[in-house]
């Protein structure tokens, strides 16, 4: 069970690495689909009002 | 209250950073790669808060019919499985330096993936079950359902072919946390997490219904569009 | 009461008249065994020890199968909806439907288990009771949740692999409790199996009720 050390940083970087690319990923896709729905939403209201 | 959200999470989150990486200091029998432990162990407190909530969601749309209740589902369930993935696989780079394994079928790892399959055939469910109503209803079931099956499943991993030594158990519980700063790490990181998942629900949530609105305006478009 | 056991006659009527589905599930069940049999390829020693998984696994795929025909049957000619209208509780629908799956998949254990004695060479005899007991209780409880959904996934668009997909992850913990408990069963009879049926026992409460309780929402149209 001894496997401290520098020559574990890898899985270490890795890890978090992984890990905030892909919550930062969800995240912009989230913001990015809500402005886009948004939008459409305001177009459609556009719309209707005429 | 829900606009300094994301500015809580932010700072709550770069807290936890410093403390993980600057503060803690190396842990003795594992070294640095312990650090894992921290995000680890917060991404799956945010994925049964995931899980826990579709489950008292789908309750209440089951029995008021709230439609905000089913937006909450079915984005509890999409985040809950995101941190549950996550988690996944932080364990496994944190167990292939330690244990020399990728994966294991110990009683705990075996729950998670149990877990994770029902949430993601959840997922399934709402995505490809068709446009009818009925699916929220369907979803709703599963979802309660899914809550329901995890004591048994607790019990039932018991039986399995236990390997997972207990001395690592003991550090993942916590008891292997002997600098009193560790637990503050563990703390401020779940914290962080769950602030993170919140707000994840919250966008997500937002999402739902803001496609459920988009549809309607839709139909009256073309509705109108057919009349004229 | 009386709904429900009208319901259960009814089905059993269909399954014996045509005998269709009691045949294909009977010969499907056969064939996975052969599957498993084959492509293990163990020598008489250590065959054995396949047995509980095996028996557990057949069951199940098996299962998934016999339970999605009964509601595909009942779809196509929108017998359910027909028997909504009449003034039947939709729990009595339920239980009287998990009644007619208990007795067919019932049926293929008993075709399945002593093939599986035959096929990996273990004597079934001596632990018969015990046998029977893990059988039925895990019979029970995966009726009991492969009834609510199979009335969902024979709704749905992706109709085949919807049924399959949900239940899976939902009986992993059955399977465990039934493979170990017939494991044990085996080895030292129904005694030493206590914990594997504490399991079904549990899943089995649960959810029978739960299935009952939450049936009429997964059929209110």
């Amino acid at each position: 069970m001894t496997a401290g050390g520098i020559e574990n940083f890898p899985y270490l970087f890795a890890a978090y690495a992984a890990v905030w690319i892909a919550l930062f990923v969800y995240l912009l896709r989230l913001q990015r689909r809500n402005r886009e729905l948004e939008e459409e939403m305001r177009e459609l209201r556009e719309l209707l009002r005429r | 209250m829900a606009r300094l959200l994301p500015a809580a999470t932010c700072g709550t989150m770069l807290a936890a950073l410093w403390i993980v990486f600057m503060v803690v200091p190396n842990e003795r029998e594992m070294g640095m790669v312990q650090r894992i432990f921290y995000f680890h162990v917060a991404a799956f407190w945010a994925a049964y808060l995931g899980f826990f909530v579709v489950a008292g969601a789908s309750v209440r749309y089951l029995w008021t019919g709230s439609r905000t209740a089913d937006h909450l589902a079915e984005a509890a369930a999409e985040v809950g499985i995101l941190f549950c993935t996550v988690g996944l696989i932080m364990g496994s780079l944190w167990a292939r330096p330690i244990w020399g394994v990728w994966f294991t079928w110990d009683p705990r790892l075996t729950m998670t993936v149990i877990l994770w399959s029902i949430y993601t055939s959840y997922i399934m469910l709402r995505a490809f079950g068709g446009d009818d109503e009925a699916v929220r209803r369907w979803a709703a079931v599963l979802g309660l359902i899914g809550v329901l099956d995890i004591p048994i499943i607790m019990v039932s991993v018991r039986l399995l072919r236990g390997i997972h030594p207990a001395v690592i158990t003991q550090k993942e519980g916590g008891s292997g946390l002997a600098d009193p700063w560790m637990k503050v790490g563990l703390y401020v990181t779940a914290a962080a997490v769950l602030l993170l998942a919140g707000w994840l629900i919250r966008l997500r949530a937002q999402s739902a219904r803001l496609t459920e609105e988009v549809g309607v305006l839709r139909q009256e478009a073309l509705a109108r569009g057919g009349a004229a | 009461m009386h709904a429900a056991l009208a319901i259960l006659r009814k089905d059993l009527d269909i399954e014996w008249r045509t005998r269709e589905g009691l045949s294909t599930v009977f010969v499907l069940a056969v064939m996975l065994l052969v599957v498993f049999a084959v492509a293990h390829d163990l020598p008489p020693d250590e065959a054995p020890a396949l047995a509980p998984s095996v028996l557990w696994a057949t069951f199940v795929l098996t299962g998934l199968l016999g339970v999605q025909r009964g509601f595909l049957l009942e779809r196509e000619n929108d017998c359910l909806a027909g028997l909504l209208t009449a003034p039947v509780d939709p729990a009595s629908i339920y239980a009287g439907k998990l009644a007619a799956n208990v007795v067919v998949l019932g049926a293929m254990q008993a075709v399945v288990l002593p093939l599986v004695g035959l096929f990996l060479h273990v004597d079934m005899v001596p632990a018969l009771p015990g046998l029977v007991v893990v059988l039925l209780l895990g019979n029970l409880g995966f009726s009991a949740l492969a009834t609510l959904f199979a009335a969902v996934a024979v709704r749905t668009r992706a109709r085949e692999v919807m049924l399959p997909l949900l239940l899976l992850p939902l009986v992993v913990p059955l399977l465990i409790g039934a493979v170990v408990a017939t494991r044990m069963v085996l080895a030292d009879g129904l005694g030493a199996a206590r914990d594997g049926l504490t399991v079904l026992a549990a899943f089995d409460v649960v959810f029978v009720v739960a299935g009952w309780l939450l049936f009429t929402y997964v059929v209110r149209d």
